[in-house]
């Protein structure tokens, strides 16, 4: 293949690497400790030491912008793996069973996708109280019925292959097929809305935060400093600007990366559209 | 050993397998000729418990004195491999492009015979050598895109011998290949299944494939066997007036020289073409093509009509000339 990288595809890596390098870095190295207030510094404009200036208690921005990224992925990582995994797994069980199985679980999983996941997170915030954990849960919950469609369709087409039908013929039962066969063919489709799905976890999880439904103080997140910030915008305008320019980068640098790949591993779809 | 009386395999569309009776003993080599959409993968699948699940099942499929009519997956997994084995057409889309060889061939003897890693790898190495695989050890490592298309097919062989079936179901394993390597892979197919006392079942669009392979053959048209005999009876002097318009002028089809592409002609056109299953006649199904049609064939099958000792053919003009 000797075809130029699609652009969105660059442009997507370009802002992952850039969010998920800050995170990274944000584990053993911070310009000041995010958490350190300093009255007397408070508001204070971008200097050499306060590199983005400091928010209304006089913590350093760049600081608790760093250690916000770090949530963030984690949110979306947790949320993507364990929503991902199951979704995933119901849809091979789906694709291998069919009949009223399969139609069972695709009907249970659009039932699953018409649920709002902020009506869903704020249920579970009611019942068990904010909490981190409650979003992550919540946002793992939305992604299930995403992976189980994509690994349905994906494993359906898988099914036909000469290749399943020899596997079937040397006697090997559904489930051994399922896992040696289906689930490494349909990787390439699963990796590609995984990544997209980590743009809408990210952005799911600075909404639940916003309304404080998520990360609760002192964690830092973006979408509560952008909450925080908002009865400021008058005063401080750059504080709620930051933090929503870290969303608009990590969404749409996920987004674009889960399209270029797209566009990577299956040409004919991104046509398509 | 393996036995359909009457075995039908109908879809909403149309029968795409109608009361077919097939038997194969051990060490018989079987061929299955006719145009596309005979029926002959519905055959094949049919004797693997691999139908399409679409599909509606009447007849009897016995396996070894065993009733298999209505056994479920789990019934012919047992089965597959060590009875049944088959190999595919395309040797290409036959194995999964992110499966290294060796561990696709050793998937069924781990599962079916309890083998160890170690034993199953030791088992795939001797299998790559039989097939006649260069440099086994480190194909047993290779990915299928690694390997030519001759090469595939022998691993897909491999696969299939794995479990020492007793029954080898090759649907059309040479048509993806060019003319040399399908030759030396028909050569290798009988001299397994000599070597092995196992019974081939071959399926081809090519007579000279079937002439080389097979000792008896079966002719289909439109989901029926039409004609049955010995290969080098049939091909010489078929008797089904399908089979006659099958081999057309040629009526020795192991001596027809290859054509300009090194490639023998494929099975030269009749008039008109095969109808789909829904448009497909009621009676015989060759009537509407057939050049000696009686006013009887549309509406109603004919039966078989015994020709020699070992020959048999279905048609209401022969039967006719037969008995006259
Ligand atoms: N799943 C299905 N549903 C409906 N009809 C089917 C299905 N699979 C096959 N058929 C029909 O059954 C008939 C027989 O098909 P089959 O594949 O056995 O033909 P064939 O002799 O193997 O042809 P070819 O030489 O092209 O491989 C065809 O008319 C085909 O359209
Ligand atoms: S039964 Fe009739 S239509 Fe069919 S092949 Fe014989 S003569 Fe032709
Ligand atoms: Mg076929």
């Amino acid at each position: 293949m000797k075809t130029r990288l699609p652009v969105n595809f660059l442009i997507g890596a370009v802002l992952v690497a850039l969010v998920l390098g800050a995170a990274a870095l944000s584990l053993v190295w911070t310009p000041h400790d995010f958490a350190q207030m300093n009255i007397k510094a408070k508001f204070g404009p971008a200097s050499s030491t306060y590199w983005l200036g400091t928010d209304q208690l006089g913590r350093d921005v760049v600081s608790q912008l760093m250690a916000a990224a770090r949530n963030s992925m984690t949110v979306a990582l947790a949320a993507v793996l364990i929503g991902g995994s199951i979704g995933t797994a119901l849809g091979l069980l789906a694709s291998a069973i069919g009949g009223w199985v399969e139609d069972l679980v695709m009907r249970i999983a659009d039932i699953g996708f018409a649920f709002p996941a902020l009506l869903f997170a704020i249920m579970l915030a009611a019942v068990f109280g904010p909490s981190l954990t409650n979003a992550v849960l919540a946002i793992s919950f939305i992604n299930i019925p995403v992976f189980a469609r994509v690994a349905r369709a994906s494993a359906n087409q898988v099914w036909t292959r000469e290749y399943v039908a020899a596997a079937q013929a040397a006697g090997l039962n559904r489930a051994v097929i399922s896992w040696d066969h289906i689930l490494p063919n349909i990787g390439a489709a699963i990796i590609v809305q995984a990544t997209i799905e980590f743009a809408v976890a990210i952005l799911a999880e600075a909404a639940l935060s916003y309304l404080g439904l998520g990360a609760q103080p002192p964690a830092p997140s973006w979408g509560r400093m952008l909450s925080e910030a908002q009865t400021l915008m008058y005063l401080a305008p750059q504080l709620a600007i930051y933090p929503g320019l870290c969303i608009v980068a990590a969404v749409l640098g996920f987004g674009l990366l889960g399209d270029g790949l797209r566009d990577i591993t299956d040409p004919r779809l991104s046509r398509e559209r | 050993m393996i036995e359909l009386q009457d075995f039908s395999v109908s879809f909403k569309s149309g029968t795409a397998l109608r009361q077919a009776s097939l038997a194969i003993r051990p060490g018989d080599r079987t061929g299955i000729v006719g145009e596309s959409g005979s029926g002959k993968t519905m055959l094949a699948m049919s004797l693997m418990g691999m139908a399409p699940a679409a599909a509606d099942l009447s007849g009897k499929l016995v396996l070894d004195g065993r009733d298999m009519t209505g056994a479920d997956d789990r019934g012919w997994e047992a089965l597959r491999a060590r009875k049944v084995a088959m190999i595919f057409q395309e040797p290409m889309t036959a194995l999964n492009p992110l499966r290294r060889v060796g561990d696709t061939v050793m998937d069924p003897l781990r599962l079916h015979l309890g083998l160890s890693k170690a034993e199953a790898r030791a088992r795939a190495l001797a299998l790559f050598e039989e097939v006649g695989i260069p440099s086994p050890v480190e194909r047993l490592r290779q990915f299928p895109h690694e390997l030519s298309g001759g090469q595939r097919q022998r691993v897909v062989i491999a696969l299939a011998l794995a479990c020492d079936p007793e029954l080898l179901i090759a649907d059309e394993p040479t048509t993806a290949l060019d003319a040399n390597v399908a030759l030396r892979i028909i050569d290798l197919l009988v001299r397994l299944a000599e070597e092995r006392q196992m019974a081939l079942l071959f399926i081809s669009h090519d007579l000279a494939a079937v002439a080389r392979a097979t000792r008896d053959i079966v002719v289909m048209y439109g989901g029926d066997i039409v004609e049955r005999g010995p290969t080098a009876e049939v091909l010489t002097t078929p008797r089904h007036p399908y089979t006659q318009g099958l081999l057309g002028a040629r009526p020795n089809p192991v001596a027809e020289p290859r054509g300009a592409d090194g490639k023998r002609p494929r099975l030269p056109t009749i008039p008109g073409s095969v109808p789909t299953l829904q448009d497909l006649p009621s009676g015989c199904r060759f009537s509407g093509r057939c050049p000696v049609e009686l006013p009887v064939c549309a509406g109603t099958r004919p039966g078989s009509t015994l020709i020699s000792a070992t020959r048999l053919a279905n048609c209401h003009a022969l039967k006719q000339e037969v008995s006259a």
